[in-house]
């Protein structure tokens, strides 16, 4: 039983953090139509300048999200002005095209900058051990999950009474139309992708501080593939569910069936889902099938 | 003055060379690749096979991604399985090495009927998912069957001999590789003058007219995939030769993503252009490496030990920037000089 619950709460912890990213994916897929193959890179980028920061400076955590939720704004802004930008309009395989080539070059730079050994980050409390009735959490698992909660919150309040969600959503349904209606699509797809390598970059952050820091990080982004297709890839919130499912299934294959079954469970997913349900739990039908 | 090139029958279209002078082009060509071993030195000579190699891969994903438009990044997976299907049959069986081509095609070609029927029910971009998942599973898939595969350890794979003649210096496995190569680009040009190559450009330019037309689209999908995969896989025995040793480790992500940026660089669509990238993208790091090597020392340790990463590094700016700069690729490069040629002195 408490094995169990061992492998329930850290694939919540695990799962949360695909669920962050897969919102990432998800918000960028609704407002822009294009899937981010470079959010997975984008997330360890962030977390690496986040360490820089902390061994930098006295590892104040409040330096630190500000320094690194700073830098996550200003680098999606870049990233989305220099490169995908002027790709708008363009066939939606050059686009991804894109976000491919960015996410080597990503993967490039991570190494070339830093370098390729695993670190540990510690942060504040992160690391410290919680008992919860026999079971040991890390708090930054804990700071992991509520963090989804409150991205599921915020954006659920977002897209549902603020006008530029409202905006976000009207482009999502007909970025023509809601051109006309004098939204600006421009705008809307700088807030989705800052929102995004926002979302991104904390799940990259707490995961490091989780466990470790390594190049191999931006791997999480691909294990986040399931929990957006899962979820359906334009909802944003049934993405963060995803990932939760994902994040537990994961677990009790790795637990209970064979622990290499437990790196590729997820992409097995993928496909069983693609078979059987393709737009995802949450997402809408209009995914065109052949 | 001439105001173009008229075709009036389709047997003149389809046809596969369609004057004397190009005939003799393409025989220049021909004792040019024959030619090259001997100008080189073994570095020379592995480069050049390497390009012949990446070549066929890239022409092999050029069937599925340049005449049928689905993004594929599973390169790597349906390599691994034709460089596997090739070492186990060949050094673990004891089987002919032409039998051991035959199925590093087949084997990869049944693969991706399994990773196609799901993802080819879908438009757009699904298949990119799906195909890199199944990279991943055929890694996984691979150290699994460890009795078969040897797990992570890998197979050594001695030079093939065929037909009792050996290939056992690197000049003659180039010529090897050029000859498959050889063959790799007939079976193109014909599948692509065929129906079924029609179909693939047709599903490609608008599926839905295409379907209209009596194409069944996810028949003919599966056919670009298995026929894309068949390629793809001899491509992989090939490496695996080349390597003399097959492990996943031999052959990283990355060859995926490199494949893409051959055909983007030399132009999606083209049989030329996936051998004029193939030449350009694995010549670009020895060029930079020149380049920097012109720098002084620092600068050629620098390169040397972050060599996999600067090889991203060049392939993704490649890729982005004749995305931006250059949409049809080499290939478009010289339709435009050669259209200049035509209409000189005017513009168009």
């Amino acid at each position: 039983m408490t094995y169990l619950l061992e492998l329930l709460s850290s694939g919540l912890a695990i799962g949360a953090v695909y669920g962050l990213i897969a919102m990432s994916f998800a918000i960028i897929y609704k407002s822009t139509g294009l899937l981010n193959f470079s959010q997975g890179e984008m997330s360890m980028i962030i977390a690496y300048v986040a360490w820089s920061i902390s061994t930098g400076t006295d590892g104040n955590p409040f330096i630190v999200a500000i320094g690194s939720i700073g830098f996550a704004i200003l680098f999606a802004l870049a990233v989305e002005r220099i490169a995908i930008r002027p790709m708008m309009g363009e066939p939606i395989l050059s686009q991804i095209m894109v976000t491919i080539g960015l996410s080597v070059i990503f993967r490039a730079l991570v190494t070339l900058l830093w370098d390729g050994l695993p670190h540990n980050m510690e942060l504040a409390a992160g690391n410290a051990l919680v008992d919860f009735g026999g079971i040991q959490v890390r708090v930054a698992q804990i700071a992991v999950v509520v963090m989804l909660f409150v991205a599921i919150a915020g954006m659920w309040t977002f897209f549902r009474y603020s006008r530029f969600g409202l905006a976000m959503r009207a482009v999502a349904s007909d970025d023509g139309t809601a051109q006309l209606m004098g939204v600006k699509t421009g705008r809307v797809q700088m807030a989705a992708w800052a929102a995004s390598a926002v979302m991104s970059g904390t799940a990259g952050v707490l995961f490091a501080i989780a466990f470790e820091l390594s190049p191999s990080l931006y791997g999480l982004g691909l294990k986040a593939f399931p929990a957006t297709i899962l979820g359906g890839l334009d909802s944003v919130i049934g993405s963060a569910f995803g990932g939760l499912i994902i994040g537990v299934a994961e677990n009790l294959v790795g637990g209970y069936i064979s622990s290499s079954l437990k790196e590729i469970a997820g992409f097995v997913i993928i496909i069983l889902i693609l078979m059987i349900r393709p737009y995802g739990l949450f997402g809408e039908k209009r995914i065109e099938r052949l | 003055m001439r105001s173009g090139y008229f075709k009036e029958t389709v047997a003149e279209h389809i046809n596969l060379t369609d004057s004397t002078l190009q005939r003799i082009w393409i025989l220049i060509g021909l004792i040019f690749v024959v030619a090259l071993p001997f100008y080189f030195g073994l570095y020379g000579i592995s480069l050049i096979t390497l390009m012949a190699i990446s070549a066929i891969g890239a022409m092999g994903l050029n069937i599925l991604t340049g005449w049928t438009g689905q993004i594929s990044l599973g390169q790597t997976a349906f390599m691994v399985l034709g460089a596997y299907a090739y070492a186990i049959s060949v050094e673990s069986w004891g089987w002919p090495p032409i039998i051991g081509f035959a199925l590093a095609g087949i084997v990869p070609a049944f693969a991706s009927v399994l990773v196609g029927v799901p993802s080819l029910r879908l438009k757009g971009l699904y298949l990119a998912i799906t195909t890199l998942a199944s990279a991943f599973i055929v890694n996984q898939l691979v150290l699994e069957f460890d009795g078969l595969t040897n797990g992570a350890s890998g197979i050594f794979v001695n030079r093939p001999t065929i037909f009792g003649y050996a290939f056992d210096t690197d000049a003659k496995l180039f010529y090897l590789v050029a000859f498959i190569g050889l063959l790799t680009v007939l079976a193109c040009l014909n599948l692509r003058r065929s129906r079924i190559g029609r179909a693939f450009i047709a599903i490609r330019d608008n599926d839905n007219a295409a379907r209209v037309m009596g194409i069944d689209l996810r028949a003919y999908k599966l056919y670009a995939f298995m026929a894309s995969s068949f390629i793809v896989g001899i491509s992989g025995a090939l490496y695996g030769i080349f390597l003399s040793f097959v492990t996943i480790d031999g052959f990283p992500l990355l060859l995926a993503i490199e494949a893409l940026a051959i055909l983007i660089v030399g132009g999606m669509g083209s049989i030329a252009g996936a051998i004029l990238g193939a030449i350009f993208l694995v010549g670009l790091p020895e060029i930079t490496s020149a380049i920097f090597g012109m720098f002084g020392e620092t600068a050629k340790q620098f390169l040397s030990t972050g060599a996999h990463e600067i090889k991203g590094l060049l392939y993704g700016l490649v890729i982005i920037l004749f995305l931006r700069l250059q949409p049809h690729g080499l290939m478009g490069l010289w339709q435009d000089a050669k259209r200049a040629w035509t209409l000189w002195p005017l513009r168009y």
